[in-house]
């Protein structure tokens, strides 16, 4: 019999998701969709032997109950949250087997962070869309079902992978979190002085941002601010200078729509009038999943392209074998 | 550090636009042909650049993304360092002929259309009665006679002529799977309308919309902001009910032309249903836009588009926007 597990109890939004998700669908509309935090999604992965492609689960918040309906190794990252087996509390960023009719529960984050990755042996085995398992919400498609989890979903698991030994992802190797993230951004595609002034750019850069209680998987929202604008109006392409005519967007992209700046998710739109005043470097990317709306703080650190391709290198080697540890 | 978002400029020469390379973070470079100017011919150019960038693929390239004038690469810099991307991309362009010469791969894709449906209606009666009551797009019940109003149009069959008179160019797919943004071939039949304020929070699957001057068919029940003319058929479906989406779930692609005919609403009830049932077979002609023949047509209706776009703009001084 397949290998399965039963979600008991699904929170806010759990969903299926890969890395990288689902690419090559841009010019049919479709962003990459995957997970908001792929550090923690990868390290989970890596910590119970799976392959890089495989699928886990992206839970927001907490309040998720899942029983295993077989052996698997299983663990979890992310946000800081109280998770147990059995009613036994277990460490994050640790992977342990569970048995048959084991309980995974993760209580509800109080953070720092927001999101919370299960990787499990095997992976979960639901059909791939387009090269993907991925959930991408806003096409209402992937995943399960195309839709977040609930009570009573079966999931199925691929066969068993790894050798089950519990493993701890170095705690040195783990990101820091923390209340007020600096994340690196390059500049433009639509910057100064084209479009915004230099002033505009210093204070983009330069000052702290909150995130709005509107942030989704589609995007982070974060507070309106009146830009100078080096241009009095989107000409033909609308009245408010943040107008262009419409382009494909990037992921991560800081969109500043009218007066409004938010960050690009990964199920967001994929092309849209506005103009895109930085654009979050892929090694910083995981962070915007981890921004807890209301509260939280952002503040964009500039790098160029040869310093943040420096930082994904960084990382790449991070999420490898030589960051686990025995337990 | 500080850098610049542009990285590099290309003058226009040889009948081909200018180019602005553009950084869109580690993973994206946009580039932007031409000026920002509601001018066709630069997305004629930005198809027959991707065309010939699937042509001449190169290692790193993941995927590119037309917009209305841009193309957004995405490549993987561990293995396209971001100079060696700007030298292809150097090449495919000085590969190309003038604007003149091309030639496009393009359908004509058949589509019924009924004008103002009763569903379409129902969007509209839901936002008045739940969003915003004082709407002036939204008087009567209908977004069709604030259209019409808003372009000095005569009546409702002027509207809905212009909209069958003409082949709508799909320029690009995007914001959502499926969803195209398409623009009047013929510039006698442009039409021009601001979109809804605050957004409607329900628009029925196939609501053809205009917004600006773009036209976009929904692909699926969502929100919305375009004013809503009317109903086509599904244009993309994950589930391929139809043969048609068996292959690719949407329908339509950069490049196709759309020309509607006049249905009424119980035929494209049925019709909608003949879809699901894999009855109904989409009417789609493969060929070739000769951007050269275009290009020479367009003068012979300019003193007629240049007319009506005064209309229009003396009608829209005079209207109130949402």
């Amino acid at each position: 019999m397949a290998r399965s597990l039963e979600v008991l109890e699904g929170g806010i939004q759990t969903t299926v998701q890969d890395y990288p998700g689902r690419r090559g669908m841009l010019a049919r509309g479709f962003f990459p969709a995957g997970p908001m935090d792929h550090f923690a999604f990868r390290a989970a992965n890596l910590l119970v032997g799976n392959p890089e492609p495989a699928a886990g689960l992206e839970v927001t918040l907490g309040g998720v109950t899942l029983r295993f309906d077989a052996g698997a190794t299983v663990a979890v990252a992310g946000a800081e949250a109280e998770a147990a087996v059995d009613g036994e509390r277990i460490p994050l960023w640790e992977s342990r087997r569970v048995a048959a009719g084991s309980q995974l529960r993760i209580g509800v984050s109080q953070g720092p962070g927001f999101r919370i990755y299960v990787g499990i042996s095997g992976g979960i085995d639901v059909p791939p869309l387009f090269g993907s398992r991925a959930t991408y919400t806003m096409g209402a498609l992937g995943g399960f079902e195309g839709r977040a989890l609930k009570a009573g979903d079966r999931l199925a698991l691929g066969g068993e992978s790894g050798d089950g030994t519990p493993r701890r992802f170095r705690p040195s190797a783990r990101p820091p979190y923390s209340r007020e993230w600096e994340i690196e951004a390059t500049r433009g595609p639509h910057a100064a002085p084209d479009f915004l002034t230099e002033e505009d750019m210093q204070t983009l850069f330069g000052r702290w941002w909150s995130v709005d209680r509107n942030s989704n998987r589609t995007g982070i929202r974060l507070e309106s601010h009146l830009f100078q604008w080096a241009r009095t109006t989107g000409g033909i392409a609308g009245g408010h200078p943040s107008n262009i005519l419409d382009n494909s967007y990037p992921v991560g992209a800081v969109n500043v729509n009218g007066d409004l700046p938010v960050i690009l998710g990964p199920d967001g739109p994929t092309a849209g009038g506005f103009i895109c005043a930085a654009t979050v470097a892929h090694a910083g990317f995981w962070k915007i999943g981890q921004l807890r709306p209301v509260g939280d703080r952002v503040r964009f650190r500039e790098v160029t392209v040869e310093e943040a391709i420096a930082l994904d290198r960084e990382l790449d080697e991070r999420l490898t074998v030589a960051s686990l540890e025995s337990v | 550090m500080t850098t610049q978002a542009i990285i590099e400029t290309v003058a226009g020469s040889g009948g081909k636009p200018a180019i602005t390379y553009r950084l869109a973070g580690d993973r994206c470079l946009l580039v932007e042909y031409g000026e920002m100017e509601f001018d066709l011919t630069l997305n004629f150019f930005v198809l027959a650049v991707d065309d010939a960038l699937r042509g001449r693929p190169a290692d790193g390239i993941i995927e590119t993304a037309p917009g209305f004038r841009s193309i957004l690469v995405s490549y993987d810099p561990f293995v396209l360092a971001t100079g060696d991307l700007l030298e292809h991309l150097h090449a495919v362009h000085e590969g190309l002929g003038a604007e003149q010469e091309m030639a496009i791969p393009s359908r004509t894709v058949h589509l019924p259309v009924a004008f103002d449906d009763s569903q379409t209606r129902a969007a509209v009666a839901r936002y008045v009665h739940s969003i915003r009551a004082d709407a002036p797009n939204a008087e009567g019940g209908t977004n069709v006679d604030y259209i019409v109003r808003y372009n000095g149009l005569a009546d409702r069959e002027e509207l809905y002529e212009s909209i069958l008179q003409t082949e709508q160019w799909t320029a690009f797919i995007g914001f959502f799977p499926g969803l195209p943004f398409m623009f009047p071939l013929d510039p006698r039949d442009a039409v021009f309308v601001p979109k809804y304020n605050p957004t409607r929070t329900w628009t029925p699957e196939g609501a053809l919309g205009l917004g600006g001057p773009c036209f976009a068919i929904y692909p699926v029940e969502s929100a919305g902001g375009y004013q809503l003319v009317g109903r086509t058929l599904p244009i993309y479906d994950v589930q391929a009910r139809n043969a048609i989406f068996r292959e690719n779930p949407l329908l339509l692609r950069a490049g196709d032309r759309v020309k509607f005919h006049r249905v009424g609403e119980e035929e494209l009830l049925a019709l909608f249903e003949d879809v699901h049932a894999d009855r109904y077979r989409y009417r789609i002609e493969e060929g070739v836009f000769e951007v050269g023949e275009y290009l020479e047509w367009l003068p012979q209706v300019k003193d007629e588009a240049d007319e009506r776009r005064r209309r229009r703009d003396e009608a829209a001084a005079v209207t109130p926007v949402p």
